[in-house]
């Protein structure tokens, strides 16, 4: 069975070069919340909502776009990474894919279950922050080490 | 399922990264099959038959925890 809906193999050399900045201002983010000035814009928001006002539907607001883009440049760069072909992408390729995608979801919800029973207060926000993320890490690290197992035994 | 891949290569003397190309998947793959670590499907099933000349059920057997 091939998968349809995968990216071509270069995909992934894309996925890598934006993945590198975007991860590093994304830690940079978790550390200190910058706002350069030069992304203070002007936005439409569906919805807007903030402490003691009452929510407002298509509404235009302001807003720094630091953390909206080095977020949505994140994403792109591991779903590019995570759903690319590999080189010699054939139907046991894809069953390792699916395989990694399924352990990845629930040990990604294992952690989740994990964090929402321990972790308390503001902390819990960044805990989802980062598991915007933590879902295709887990599969992208699962599925290349098995890849990598599987060539090495080819090998010997 | 148990398989004869290894003894009907050495008939033909072809190696796993030849059958690989011939049946147009990676050698990863020929080797998972090979070693009963991965079920082919029947298209990659047949295509291995083919290559050595012989019927899927020559190739490929069930044994008894496919039953299970």
């Amino acid at each position: 069975m091939k998968l349809k809906y995968l990216f071509p193999n270069y995909f992934k050399t894309i996925g890598m070069i934006l993945f590198i900045p975007s991860v590093i201002l994304g830690l940079i983010y978790l550390i200190n919340q910058p706002e350069p000035d030069f992304l203070n814009i002007r936005v439409f928001a569906i919805l807007y909502t903030d402490f003691l006002i009452d929510p407002s539907f298509f509404a235009i607001t302001d807003t720094n776009a630091f953390d909206e883009i080095v977020g949505l440049v994140l994403m792109i760069s591991l779903i590019f990474i995570a759903f690319s072909k590999e080189p010699f992408e054939d139907e046991f390729i894809s069953r390792i894919r699916l395989e990694s995608l399924v352990r990845a979801t629930y040990f990604n919800y294992v952690i989740l279950f994990l964090t929402i029973i321990f972790v308390y207060g503001h902390a819990f926000y960044w805990i989802m922050v980062i598991n915007m993320f933590s879902i295709l890490i887990f599969f992208i690290i699962r599925f290349n080490w098995i890849i990598y197992k599987e060539k090495k035994s080819v090998a010997t | 399922m148990k398989n004869r891949i290894k003894i009907e290569r050495a008939i033909l003397n072809i190696t796993q990264e030849e059958l690989a190309e011939k049946t147009n998947v990676s050698r990863q793959s020929i080797n998972a099959v090979e070693s009963g670590k991965y079920v082919p499907s029947t298209i990659l099933a047949l295509k291995i038959a083919q290559v050595f000349g012989k019927n899927v059920n020559e190739v490929f057997e069930l044994d008894e925890n496919d039953w299970k």
